[in-house]
Formats: structure tokens, C-alpha cells, sequence
């Protein structure tokens, strides 16, 4: 039976009765040659409406900008109302909308990353150089980004999405110069080798039925696998929980990385790509995932295409027989690191996390129960399984269990991602892992979860690290992102740069949080700090706010009042 | 300080934000919105249309529709009710009034025929806004915009004072010159050359004193169907919304023939927006080819649909039949036509057939639009033995068998067919019937009296008096008693008491307010055969459909932004 959604209203005047009104989105006129351009880029995709952002994406990479002509062809070919798309697209900040009348943005982009590590490593002053040589000319245009995920290497900035590590005016300049596709990047373990070193084997295991679900759930669960996003749910009583609810059942992985001082994801996804994917795979087998969805954030596009030719290579050996893998892009915004607003953005809407519950476990993506699990997470899957419960568990200080990679960054020797065991203090991962504090610097504190988890004074630089034992304080280990701050650094300055951080990437769907960071952000930058009204407003923010952004945003503030007196001064 | 601090503590600059283009009904000052996105999720669930949103991130974020356009919704006036902040407000009404300084009377509205309850806010003789009034049975919290904005219509083109023809002109006059001259023409002519034709607007106290002097006269020539519907006025279930509008809910599957909801009875249209949200609801469309805002199957274009169907010849009618609570809508486009008698035949056959009447449940619907109608029909103003209809008076008028048509307030009906017919207006608009008139009667607005009117589902409803009628114009029952009493045929009641005792003793119905009396089912339309002519919406513009919606500034506006312009806000340009 035919069916036909009336899309049009009818407008005509008696006596053109029977004609059939245009089916099409309300809106302007669709521009034919837009048209035609969007028909072009799109291709056989499909039209569906949960590959918006993917479609945005293809536009702003041709076109450096979405223009209001082509973002009514595409309402118009996606069957979409022109306010959906406008809604989702003003929201992602790697998509530049032009209005009509408004001239469109220069055809280089350099981001210079603004977000703390940088900041020590003189992002400002970068910021400020770039834009005063580019200040003439159309061609390129400077603008501030939060984290990148290199802070062992800031201060970062990016040509289009190409980073510059070890940033200066002379080497962005060069980078401009350059190609700009960044180089191809290859794992230092690809597909072969990764199969070489006995590779999927696990995986063949569990699907050809030599191994059982119950098996590997255990194994997680007796290794004591914890969420490595950053919430540290326990992992093997994840996929239990999913795994009880109705089929079918869906799985998304989150490579969204984006709180400030976090590399890890990173570091693993370029090294060792395969370790994480059989990871998933696997994971996606215990739950019966149909489809699993990587988000990928779009800060780390040489990982992409890496990524889709590796994952090509694994349909190729049958490997994901059961299981149909889909990357999604990011387009910049922390919040979609956030389960659920990852969920909305992988739906292809705007990243407003959802009101719990319904857990994501219970209802997720697509309305069905899915399993949500960072990179990290399923990385350690693998070695867990084939060296043993025992063998993760052994690591750890101080009764704490398992392995954790930090991200450090900031003021020591040797920056970068270090597998250290849970529970070791900070002394302990500066001096044994790190080369000690950088030359010419005391430590004076640390952020021990990123922007998030809140800062500590050197003088409790001899805490266990990990979750659950810094809550005391007010702070918590997160996603394990260390950033060491020494002598030299003003805490005023480093809380007010965590709090223009969330003010930018507030999705703004909460009253507290939305105007609670820009407030807090306003009140900070004002030179004296009142704590009365600080903590009055920090107290609302951790209150009322929906989601962890707005729960947490105010840690580092309270943190400096209580830690940090006398740079209050 | 007792009672705490007598200064904000907020002594930051607040944000600003710019305002949008919402269209000629809709003020906007965003620097209020508190993003609560009610009138984002009013207009994508309620009304459904997607085209308000949210841009932009954190304290970027704006509510608009982003490409400045104004609203296409016949239901956007009711973002400016649940708008929490005053961030949408009523751009009419805007810097009109304070709400102390209105007297607010709760009444019916009577732009279509659904009797949405309102209120209807007044300050002096003038009504300067009207509110929906709560009532989960017909309109729920909503109302239409024109049911809300069409009220500056009524302070203009007013018809203030009696007006009587003389060497081709029309003059002022006073109450008894028009009567006079009304008796000097009604002298010794026959009843049969005499007739009366009911508008759209007119309430059931007028329509019952019509109808007695018209019987007084002996005049059998009476019709309240302006627009030629072949509808009878019994039995009473045949011109009923039978399942009631409230009923929809419990619906699983509809069929609309004839009709475009959206545009005849937009709160009928959200209900069975409603319904369809909650899922397991069928909707199939024999007419207008229209955006509902829910999915609709498209059946076919007229009668023959209609007949295959009821002869099971569509998958359609597998759907109906199978579904417990189906409902069957027909609207005035399938009934005003000359073969109107014949698709209500087909239309009552197909309930039958399909399973749409049974115990407990009576799918069997007609939508009308125009408030005065199941009024008129409930009173029988319908043609007595050897009285001719409408057209049938046209005719007469033309050829010179009618000499006296008395219009109240019928402005629907080809005024250049009265021929040289002696022509009585009785009403509140110079609009068509004033013009051709020969001796106009001031009436009374819906707003400017306590009068009965009786909705598409048979509900009967009063309106209250919230100001005076303007100038000499009076309640229009009282100027028909008059009348009779200048003829000499008075009419026997002087009191609203007395003329509502006799509404009730014409038909019970109007004994009980307020309250559906379920009407027996019965025979009614005819046989025979039907043509090809596709059905059409009687509503070619929404803003636009009586005398007091006419007369609109507001409303000329929206037909200005959404109708008559080729690129307006659904796209439909084609
Ligand atoms: C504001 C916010 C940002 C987040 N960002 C990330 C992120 O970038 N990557 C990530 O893996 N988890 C992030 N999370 C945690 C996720 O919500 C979720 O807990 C995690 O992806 C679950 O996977 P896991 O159990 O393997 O850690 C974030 C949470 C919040 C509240
Ligand atoms: S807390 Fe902030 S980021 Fe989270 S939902 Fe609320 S406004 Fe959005
Ligand atoms: S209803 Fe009013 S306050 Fe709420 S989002 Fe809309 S404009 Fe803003």
C-alpha cells in the first residue's frame, strides 16, 4: 500500500482543488545549482536522518562553510526542516554557518588550542601572533579551540585539523605551506602485524565457540576493569546489564575524548588499533550488539582514515561477521564525550545529554539498550582475557587494582601517556615515570582528572590515585588526565581557564550550568575573587545541573578556595 | 534588614539577544527566553510543524526559526500562552492594555464550528483580546489563531444604525423608518414570494424567532445551509461529529472525505494529531491533498473513491473494517455539491459497511464549519413542504418568483443572484448581504450578546455578553420580535427567558448544555449516482471565512504573509 505523507499545505484557491501540492520542506526555495552541488557531494548515501552531521560534514569539507543555500538543499534532499538542520549545525563548532548577506570565512582555519597544557606552554602568546600576522589578507583566519589531545607536546594549534605540535608562528606558517592532507598515518602495529602476534584469535575463539560470553564477562569482572572515560563504571557489570535488557541491542564506543589534558584514547588508537577494535568486537559479541558505533572525534583525522581502512581490513577477514561497525565524526564538542549527548549526536541531532533515567543501558541509541564503552576501555580486553583476571588485578598500589594510563602533562621532564599501576601517588608518577618536574620548577599542584576532576596542592601529592579516592577531597581521577602545575603558575589563572572552558562547551540545555559558567567565568576574570558568591553560585551549578559538565564544572574553583589561599591574595 | 537585601546581587550586564521575524502574530523579545523550549516542542508536537528550534550552543544559544519566516501553524498564537516569560507575546494585543484594566467574560468562539471555549478580554466597548479557556472535551488548553486574533474585527465595518435604501442609496435610518419600510414592502405579498437564508454566525435564539415569523408569514422558503449542503435535519445523527472530538482519542483509524481539518477546525486537526502521535492510528484521505502534520494515506480525489471503498475494494477498507474504533470525517466539500445528498448516502454506507457504527460506538462524523449550523438543523431551518432551498431561492429571486429575501446574516451565498428581490439584512458587518441590502438591521456580534450556538459535535454552548453592541445596533432576537410586532405577527416572547424556553420546545437538545446527548442513528442521504468532480476544502483561506474575520486588520495580515503571497511559509509554491 502506497503511502504518502502530505508535506505540503495546501494553499491553492478554489477551482486548483485536485492538484497535488509540492511535497517539500517548508522553507525558502531550494537554489537548483545548490542543489545539484548537495546531490553531488551526498551521492548513493542514504538520506537518513541520523547521517546529518556525516552530510554536514561533507559540505563543510568542500566548501569550508555551510552556506544558507546549501543548507536548504540539504534539508530539502534529506526531507528535513530547514530548522532541524540549522538547529544541529550551529551547535557543532567545526561547522561554520553563513547566513545569506554574510561574507564566508576564510579558506584556512588555524585553531590554536586554548585549553590549559597549552596554556602553559604560551598558547596566548601564539594566539596572539598568529592573528596579528594573518590580521590582512582573506585567506586565513586564526581562532581559538579547546584541547586536542597532544598536550604532551603543546602548545598545539591546527591547520584546518592537522595539528602542529611544538606550535610557532614559523612552523604553523610551514604547515600552511605544506599539503594539506596530513601525512598517512600508520600504526606502528597494523593489521599484520597485529594477526602475527596472534591477534583475533581471541575473538575467532568466542565467535567459532571455544570461548562463551559468561567466560569473558568474567574475566573482566575478576580483573576489576573499570570505565576508563572517566565514571569508572565497572565493566564486566556493564555488559550483564545490557545484556539483560530486550534485543536487539546496540553498542556505541566513545572516541570522543575531549576532556582537557586526556591523550590516551589516542596514543592507543595509534599504536596499537587493532588491540582496541578486537576489544570491541568482542564486547559486541558478549552483548549481541548488531551494530557497534565508534564516535570518533574530529579533532583526530589522520586516526579516521587509519581507522577505515584498518576496519576494512577486519570485514575483509570475516571478522566482523555478526557485527556491522559504523564510524562517526565528530564536529567539535565536548559535550558529545558525554554518553548520552553522544547517543543524541550519533542520531545526528545536537549533543544535549538526556535526562536519566532511562540509563543508556535500558534505552540508548536509537530508543534501543546499548552499551557505551570508552576506547581504553576495550583495549584492555584482549590481554585481560588471554593473560588473565590475575594478571591486570596484580598491578596496583596500595590495594588498589589494575593498570591505568595517565595522560600527563604540564610541568614535568618527559610528558605523555604513562601505564602506571592504580593507586600510585603523584610524587611517585612524577619521579618514576616522568623524569621529575621540569627544570627551574617546584611542583606546587596537580589536576589529577583533567578540567573536571578538580586541582590538589603539592602537599597531598602523596594520595592513592584513583577512583573513589580523592571524592574525599573534592576532586577524582576521571579519565586519568594529570596536568602538573608548578611555581610559576597562577591557580587563579589556571581555574579561570577550566571555567572558560565549560562556559564554551556548555551545550546550554540547563539554566544552571549554561549561565553558571558564564557567570562564574565574568566574576572570576573581575580580579577579586567573592567566595560567598562564588560558592553560592558553584553550589546551584553542582545541584541542579543535568549532566557531569555542569556537576563539575565548578571543582577547580572551589578547589583554589580551599588549596590555594594565598594566590587568592 | 529584615526581610533580606533590597539589591540584585546581579550587577553584571545581562545578555542581549536579538529579536526574530515570527510573523504579523507573534512578538518576540528573546532577551527574555529562558530557553525552556516549550514553544519549540508546542510547535513540533503539538501543531507539528519543525519549525522553531534552538541554535547555537550554551550561552550562544538562541529560540527562533533561524531563517526569518514567519510560523505556518493555524495554532501559533498559542506559543504566546505557555511562552513562561513573556519572551512570545501577542503582537497585536502588544502595549494595547493592562490586564487590570480588562473585564474578562467567558464565552464561546464561533470562527469555526468547534465551540472552543475562550475568554474574551474587554476594556470599554472594545474586546481586546481572546484567550482559550480550559476544556479537555473540545479545545483542551488551545485555540485557533483566527479564533484568537480575528477580534479587531470587530470594532470595524460595523453596521452601527439601521440603514433603509431610497433612490438607489443606502441611508440612515431609525429603527421604525426600517420597519416601516420593511411593512410597506411585505404588504399583500405572498408567503410562498417570500424567504429567509441563516449565515454562518448566527445563534440559535435568531434563528428560532426566524424561524416562527417566517411560519407567522407563511413563508416556507427557509434555509440555514448557506453553502448548499445536503444535509437534512434528521435524523440528528446525520449532521453530527457523532464520536466527538474528545472521542478521537480513542480512535484507531479515521478517514477523512472532503475536508481539510487543518484549515475547517485546526483543534479538531491537533486532536487527530494527538491520537496519531500515540501510534497504532490509520489516517486515509479521499480530497484535498494537504500537510496535516500527521501522515495521512492519500485514497483518491472524490466520490469514486468513496464508493470503491465502501464497496471494499480499497486496502483501505480491510483497515477499516478490522480496526476496533474507526471513525469516517466528512467534511462540507463532499455535502455543498450537487451530488452532496448522494456522497452523504455513500459516506453513510460506507459506515455501515465497514463496521464504523456499533454498539457503543458511532464513527460516523460530519465536520462542519460553520458555528450557526447544527443550530439551524436542530431547529429545522431547512426547507418546510414546497420551500425551496438556497439555490433554489437564488432562482426564484432571479426569475422573480421570491420577492423578499431576509439575509441573516448570510454573506456565503452570490448576492448578484437576489435578481431585483427586496433584500432585508439582518446583521453585524457591512459585508456582501449589507451591500445588496434594501433595509439593514444592526445585529449583535457573537462577543455583544448571551446566545446559544450548538457545535459540529451537537453541544450546545451560550456565549456571554462581554461589551455592548456598537451604536443602535441590539441583540438579534430582540430586533426579530420587534419586527414581528411592526407586522403585526408578534412573536410570542419578550424575554431571552421566554425565546430560550422556546428553543427548548423545539427541540430538547437545547434543554441541556454544555453535555453531547448521543443521537440515534437512522436513515439519511440518498441513492444514486455520484460524480467525478474531486471533492474541495471549503476554506480556500483560513484567515478569511466570515464577515467579522474579513473585516481583521490581523487577519489580512496573515492572509497577506501566508496565503496570497506565492513564496509564503509552507513552501507550496507551485
Ligand atoms: C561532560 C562529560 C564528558 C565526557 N567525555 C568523555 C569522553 O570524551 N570520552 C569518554 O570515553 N568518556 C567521556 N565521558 C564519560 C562517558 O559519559 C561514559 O561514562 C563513558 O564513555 C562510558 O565508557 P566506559 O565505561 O568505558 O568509561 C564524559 C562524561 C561527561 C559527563
Ligand atoms: S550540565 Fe551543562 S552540558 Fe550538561 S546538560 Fe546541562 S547545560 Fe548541558
Ligand atoms: S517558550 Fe519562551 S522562554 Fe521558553 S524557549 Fe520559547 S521563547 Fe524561550
Amino acid at each position: 500500500m502506497a503511502h504518502s505523507t502530505h508535506d505540503a499545505k495546501q494553499r491553492s484557491r478554489s477551482g486548483q482543488g485536485g492538484r497535488r501540492a509540492r511535497s517539500q520542506p517548508k522553507g525558502r526555495q531550494v537554489d537548483p545549482a545548490a542543489l545539484a552541488e548537495v546531490q553531488a557531494l551526498l551521492g548513493e548515501r542514504p538520506r537518513r536522518r541520523d547521517l546529518l552531521i556525516e552530510h554536514l560534514h561533507l559540505i563543510q569539507d568542500r566548501h569550508h562553510c555551510l552556506s544558507a543555500a546549501h543548507l536548504a538543499a540539504l534539508a530539502h534532499e534529506m526531507k528535513l526542516a530547514l530548522t532541524e538542520v540549522y538547529e544541529v549545525a550551529t551547535f557543532y563548532a567545526h561547522f561554520d554557518v553563513v547566513c545569506e548577506g554574510e561574507a564566508p570565512p576564510a579558506p584556512v582555519t588555524i585553531r590554536v588550542c586554548d585549553s590549559l597544557s597549552c596554556e602553559l606552554f604560551g598558547a596566548d602568546r601564539l594566539l596572539a601572533e598568529l592573528t596579528s600576522k594573518y590580521a590582512e589578507g582573506r585567506k586565513v583566519r586564526v581562532v581559538r579551540a579547546p584541547c586536542m589531545g597532544a598536550c604532551d607536546r603543546a602548545p598545539v594549534s591546527a591547520v584546518g585539523h592537522d595539528q602542529v605540535m611544538r606550535a610557532t608562528v614559523p612552523r604553523v606558517a610551514a604547515a600552511i605551506a605544506a599539503s594539506h592532507d596530513g601525512p598517512a598515518l600508520k600504526p606502528a602495529t597494523d593489521y599484520a602485524a597485529y594477526i602475527a602476534a596472534g591477534g583475533y584469535k581471541l575473538l575467532r575463539d568466542g565467535l567459532d565457540g571455544r570461548r562463551t560470553r559468561d567466560d569473558l564477562i568474567k574475566a573482566v569482572d575478576d580483573a576489576g576493569l573499570r570505565g576508563l572515560g572517566g565514571a569508572g563504571f565497572p565493566t564486566g557489570r556493564k555488559w550483564q546489564l545490557v545484556r539483560k535488557e530486550a534485543a536487539p541491542r546496540l553498542m556505541t564506543v566513545n572516541a570522543d575524548e575531549g576532556e582537557p589534558g586526556t591523550f590516551k584514547d589516542r596514543h592507543y588508537l595509534e599504536t596499537d588499533p587493532h588491540r582496541f577494535l578486537e576489544g570491541m568486537l568482542i564486547a559486541a559479541w558478549v552483548v549481541e550488539a548488531g551494530d557497534v558505533y565508534i564516535y570518533l572525534r574530529d579533532e583526530y583525522p589522520a586516526i579516521r582514515h587509519m581507522l577505515l581502512a584498518e576496519i576494512a581490513e577486519i570485514e575483509a577477514a570475516g571478522l566482523a561477521r555478526d557485527t556491522r561497525v559504523h564510524l562517526r565524526r565528530g564536529a567539535g564538542a565536548y559535550i558529545c564525550g558525554e554518553e548520552s549527548a553522544m547517543i543524541e549526536s550519533i542520531e545526528g541531532k545536537r549533543g544535549l545529554p538526556r535526562h536519566r533515567p532511562p540509563y543508556v543501558a535500558q534505552v540508548g541509541l536509537f530508543g534501543r539498550p546499548t552499551l557505551v564503552q570508552n576506547v581504553e576501555t576495550l583495549f584492555w580486553v584482549r590481554d585481560i582475557a588471554e593473560r588473565g583476571a590475575a594478571w591486570f588485578a596484580g598491578h596496583g598500589r596500595r590495594g588498589r587494582k589494575g593498570l591505568r594510563s595517565f595522560s600527563v602533562s604540564g610541568r614535568v621532564k618527559d610528558p605523555g601517556v604513562k601505564l602506571a599501576p592504580a593507586g600510585i601517588t603523584m610524587r611517585e608518577l612524577i619521579d618514576e615515570y616522568c623524569g621529575g618536574m621540569a627544570d627551574g620548577q617546584s611542583f606546587k599542584g596537580y589536576l589529577p582528572g583533567g578540567a573536571s576532576g578538580g586541582i590538589l596542592p603539592a602537599s597531598m601529592g602523596d594520595l592513592p590515585l584513583d577512583f573513589g579516592t580523592l571524592e574525599p577531597h573534592g576532586c577524582f581521577v576521571g579519565s586519568h588526565a594529570v596536568v602538573i602545575l608548578s611555581d610559576k603558575d597562577d591557580m587563579k589563572a589556571v581555574a579561570l581557564n577550566l571555567i572558560r572552558f565549560f562556559e564554551d562547551e556548555s551545550c546550554g540545555q540547563c539554566t544552571p550550568c549554561r549561565v553558571g559558567t558564564e557567570k562564574a567565568a565574568k566574576l572570576m576574570a573581575g580580579g577579586r575573587w567573592d567566595q560567598a558568591l562564588l560558592d553560592d553560585l558553584g553550589r546551584v551549578m553542582t545541584d541542579a545541573s543535568i549532566c557531569g559538565l555542569g556537576q563539575a564544572a565548578y571543582n577547580p574553583v572551589r578547589s583554589v578556595f580551599k588549596y590555594f589561599r594565598e594566590d587568592l591574595a | 534588614m529584615a526581610y533580606g537585601f533590597d539589591r540584585s546581587r546581579f550587577a553584571e550586564n545581562k545578555r542581549a539577544v536579538l529579536d526574530k521575524n515570527l510573523g504579523p502574530l507573534v512578538k518576540t523579545i528573546m532577551t527574555r527566553c529562558i530557553h525552556c523550549t516549550r514553544c519549540i516542542r508546542f510547535a513540533t508536537e503539538i501543531a507539528g510543524v519543525e519549525e522553531l528550534g534552538a541554535t547555537g550552543r550554551g550561552e550562544h544559544m538562541e529560540v527562533g526559526t533561524y531563517v526569518e519566516k514567519a510560523l505556518s501553524s493555524e495554532l501559533s498564537g498559542n506559543i504566546i500562552d505557555i511562552c513562561p516569560v513573556g519572551a512570545l507575546t501577542s503582537k497585536p494585543y502588544a502595549f494595547v492594555a493592562r490586564p487590570w484594566e480588562l473585564r474578562k467574560t467567558e464565552s464561546i468562539d464561533v470562527m469555526d464550528a468547534v465551540g472552543s471555549n475562550i475568554r474574551v478580554d474587554a476594556r470599554g466597548t472594545e474586546v481586546l483580546r481572546v484567550l482559550p479557556r480550559l476544556s479537555e472535551e473540545i479545545n483542551e488548553e488551545w485555540i485557533a489563531d483566527k479564533s484568537r486574533f480575528a477580534c479587531d474585527g470587530l470594532q470595524r465595518q460595523r453596521l452601527d444604525r439601521p440603514y433603509v435604501r431610497r433612490d438607489g442609496k443606502l441611508k440612515p435610518a431609525s429603527w421604525s423608518d426600517a420597519f416601516a419600510a420593511i411593512a410597506a414592502r411585505l404588504k399583500g405579498v405572498a408567503g410562498d414570494r417570500i424567504a429567509a437564508i441563516v449565515g454562518d454566525l448566527a445563534c440559535a435564539e435568531s434563528m428560532v424567532a426566524l424561524k416562527d415569523l417566517m411560519a407567522a408569514l407563511g413563508a416556507p422558503h427557509v434555509d440555514c445551509r448557506q453553502d448548499g449542503a445536503k444535509l437534512a435535519a434528521s435524523p440528528r445523527a446525520s449532521y453530527l461529529f457523532n464520536t466527538t472530538i474528545a472521542g478521537i482519542e480513542r480512535a484507531d483509524a479515521c478517514l477523512l472525505v472532503g475536508t481539510n481539518p487543518r484549515w475547517e477546525a485546526p483543534i479538531v486537526n491537533a486532536r487527530l494529531r494527538k491520537r496519531w502521535l500515540v501510534g497504532g492510528f490509520r489516517a486515509g484521505v479521499i480530497g484535498p491533498q494537504v500537510n496535516l502534520t500527521y501522515k495521512a494515506e492519500y485514497l483518491g480525489a472524490g466520490p469514486q473513491t468513496l464508493a470503491e471503498l465502501s464497496a471494499g475494494r480499497l486496502p483501505f477498507a480491510d483497515l477499516l473494517r478490522k480496526a476496533e474504533r474507526p471513525l469516517l470525517i466528512v467534511g462540507q466539500g463532499a455535502l455543498a455539491r450537487s451530488d452532496g445528498a448522494a456522497v452523504l448516502g455513500l459516506a453513510r454506507r460506507t459506515a455501515v459497511e465497514l463496521g464504523l457504527v456499533k454498539d457503543g460506538w458511532n464513527g460516523f462524523n460530519v465536520l462542519h464549519t460553520a458555528a450557526a449550523r447544527v443550530g439551524g438543523l436542530d431547529l429545522g431551518l431547512v426547507p418546510g413542504v414546497g420551500g425551496r432551498d438556497v439555490r433554489g431561492i437564488l432562482d426564484g429571486a432571479t426569475s422573480g418568483d421570491i420577492d423578499v429575501v431576509y439575509l441573516l446574516g448570510a454573506d456565503e451565498i452570490d448576492t448578484s443572484r437576489l435578481g431585483r428581490a427586496f433584500v432585508i439584512y439582518q446583521g453585524h458587518h457591512g459585508d456582501a448581504g449589507a451591500q445588496r441590502a434594501d433595509v439593514i438591521l444592526p445585529g449583535a456580534a457573537y462577543t455583544e450578546k448571551n446566545a446559544t450556538y450548538v457545535n459540529t459535535e451537537g453541544r450546545v454552548q451560550r456565549t456571554r455578553l462581554a461589551v455592548f453592541a456598537p451604536g443602535d445596533a441590539r441583540e438579534d432576537w430582540k430586533i426579530l420580535r420587534a419586527l414581528s410586532d411592526a407586522l403585526g405577527r408578534r412573536l410570542p416572547y419578550d424575554s431571552l427567558g421566554q425565546v430560550r424556553s422556546r428553543l427548548a420546545a423545539v427541540n430538547a437538545v437545547f434543554a441541556k448544555p454544555d453535555i453531547v446527548v448521543p443521537a440515534a442513528w437512522g436513515e439519511f442521504g440518498a441513492a444514486g449516482a455520484v460524480d467525478a468532480m474531486p471533492f474541495k476544502s471549503p476554506v480556500a483561506n483560513f484567515y478569511m471565512t466570515d464577515p467579522i474575520s474579513r473585516a481583521s486588520v490581523t487577519m489580512a495580515k496573515c492572509t497577506a504573509s501566508f496565503v496570497a503571497s506565492g513564496t509564503g511559509k509552507t513552501g507550496t509554491h507551485g
